[in-house]
């Protein structure tokens, strides 16, 4: 097929604004709409009568533009982060948020070799389900008019603790994948302890490194300001690339670099339209390579995994918050709102898709993130419902008690 | 006065929380894409009764309303605003003072009181058509302190003490206030 590269561009952004503009509508995540799109227009889209809905071409242009796509977000989520934020959060956000994401994690990997019975896939399905999806919960918070409730500073808290942790599983799990799913320890543990070396370092020394780049990047003009940033990004994910370490991971860091120093918000400003445009594209793209008709065997799957999510996070997300000092009403809360997955999950599941993992594992991650991402709103908004029903029957259980007392 | 809280929310903004002596909490969120979001907790309750979303621009204005710089109630002679070492002050020309009928020129305000006349509001207070119209922003030298008028002018703390004294009345004694 022979298609005007321009032509296949506007196609898949005139469905990529048509999804946009659906989950505006339906007050909804983009992410969602975006992968639906990409699975019905695609390669793999369904035919009717003999008449093929596949519309857009899975072509090299677009798998440019998402890749770029993931390294602005992962350059972007290293930008948001800093140090002094985590710090100022204080100790029971520490507590919460640690026993929250190991818990959380555990979990996964547990559930992961359980269907897979193989420790790659088994990270894969711990990254995907144990991660929340930041995008999808700050949105969920404005819209529930919940941003200056108490517990939200210790949601939007866990959100950065998720990505801390994320920072060292991504590094994990490349090491992990580039060594071809190699269970010898001995093999990939140089690797993981390089790359973990590696990212301790830039968190520890982040302002050093910082420091040294700030008077180099203090240009006027926005044209140069943009170019030097963008050229920095590639730069950086070609340099990681030769030591093993995945390009997503060489934008985070640096991201991390420039997080601290006075420059951060000027390359936010400048980042985020870029961010937006190809972050959507990269879900677009996720959903061209999805075929649907694979679902039948990640069906059951998906849906033990949706379950065991949506049980085991309301109950990690109570204890978490019990354990930060909150009272059971704020506590439902925060395990009802913690639930929603996305764009991290798809992250994931691009990466362990190009290391060549088990081929379910897309299909899983976007069916997984398509059931969660249309369920967590749900049980966001009716968090204070869940808590009366639990009042009720605290009370229930309670009440033999106080009468034979 | 208020207690304000501050608090990092991480990905959305900053949220500052002033709990009113009634015991009721404001709580205003204001977003790094610059929207603002003002929320009513009434005593002890744990659900807004009231919220607010305001763009970047609407919140400077409704800003500087509740800061009173189109209006400042009548009970308060003087409204203070103190940004750093730099105070602005709205003082009000008495008859008896030191200034009436002099210009700015004649006083040599600026080069020597370092005293700056930002604007000068005609007539007093408090007929509705007072503000508008009649006031005359960064006035020349030759503008004549007229009693009655509304002075706002900017200097330091002491600087604009000594020009507060200049614009009140009995000019005789300074010392007295």
């Amino acid at each position: 097929m022979t298609q005007d590269l321009i032509f296949n561009l506007g196609l898949a952004f005139t469905f990529i604004s048509l999804g946009i503009y659906l989950a505006g509508k339906f007050k909804f995540s983009s992410i969602p709409f975006l992968i639906l799109l990409g699975m019905l227009v695609g390669p793999h889209a369904p035919e009717l009568h003999g008449i093929s809905f596949s519309l857009v071409n899975q072509t090299e242009s677009i798998q440019l533009l998402s890749r770029l796509g993931v390294l602005l977000m992962l350059f972007y989520l290293g930008l948001e982060f800093s140090v002094g934020k985590l710090a100022s959060a204080g100790t029971p956000l520490f507590k919460g948020g640690t026993v929250y994401v190991a818990l959380n994690f555990l979990r996964g990997l547990a559930f992961g070799w359980l269907f897979f019975h193989s420790w790659p896939e088994a990270l894969v399905v711990a990254g995907i389900t144990g991660i929340s999806s930041s995008a999808i919960i700050t949105k969920l918070l404005l819209d529930l008019k919940r941003t200056a409730s108490s517990e939200t500073e210790f949601i939007l808290g866990i959100l950065v603790f998720e990505d801390v942790f994320l920072a060292v599983y991504l590094s994990v799990l490349s090491g992990f994948l580039t060594s071809g799913g190699n269970m010898n320890v001995v093999e990939i543990l140089p690797s993981i302890i390089v790359i973990f070396g590696f990212i301790i370092a830039i968190l520890t020394l982040g302002r050093r490194i910082g420091k040294l780049l700030e008077p180099r990047l203090s240009v006027k003009s926005a044209e140069s300001f943009v170019v030097i940033i963008f050229t920095l990004l590639l730069l950086t994910a070609i340099l990681v690339e030769t030591i093993h370490i995945a390009e997503a991971i060489g934008a985070l860091l640096l991201g991390l670099i420039l997080a601290e120093t006075v420059h951060s918000k000027r390359v936010i400003q400048f980042i985020s339209p870029m961010r937006d445009l190809f972050g959507a594209v990269f879900f677009f793209s996720f959903g061209l390579e999805i075929n649907y008709r694979l679902f039948g065997d990640a069906v059951v799957i998906t849906l033990a995994a949706v379950v065991m999510t949506v049980v085991g996070n309301i109950l990690t997300g109570l204890f978490a918050s019990w354990l930060a000092g909150y009272n059971a009403r704020r506590g439902f809360n925060v395990a009802f709102t913690v639930i929603a997955r996305g764009e991290f999950a798809i992250i994931v599941a691009s990466l362990a898709v190009a290391a060549g993992t088990n081929e379910i594992l897309p299909a899983f991650a976007a069916l997984y993130v398509l059931l969660l991402s249309f369920t967590s709103p749900v049980l966001a908004k009716n968090s204070r419902n869940f808590y009366n029903h639990y009042i009720k029957l605290v009370n229930i259980i309670k009440k033999p008690d106080a009468q034979s007392s | 006065m208020a207690t304000i809280k501050e608090a990092e929310l991480p990905g959305l903004g900053k949220k500052f929380e002033v709990t009113l002596e009634n015991g009721d909490i404001v709580s205003v969120i204001i977003h790094d894409e610059g929207t603002r979001e003002v929320y009513h907790f009434s005593d002890g309750d744990e659900d807004p009764s009231s919220v607010v979303t305001l763009t970047d621009i609407e919140s400077r204005q409704l800003g500087s309303i509740i800061g009173g710089a189109f209006y400042q109630p009548k009970m308060l002679e003087k409204l203070e605003a103190a940004v750093a070492d730099l105070h602005i002050e709205w003082i009000e020309v008495k008859p008896d003072s030191e200034v009436a009928g002099k210009s700015i020129g004649d006083m040599r305000l600026r080069k020597d009181h370092g005293i700056i006349v930002v604007a000068a509001i005609e007539g007093k207070r408090d007929g509705k058509k007072a503000r508008r119209g009649n006031t005359r922003i960064n006035p020349g030298p030759s503008y004549i302190f007229t009693p009655g008028h509304t002075v706002v002018a900017a200097g330091t703390k002491e600087k604009m003490k000594l020009f507060e004294q200049m614009l009140d009345n009995n000019n005789d004694d300074e010392g007295e206030n």
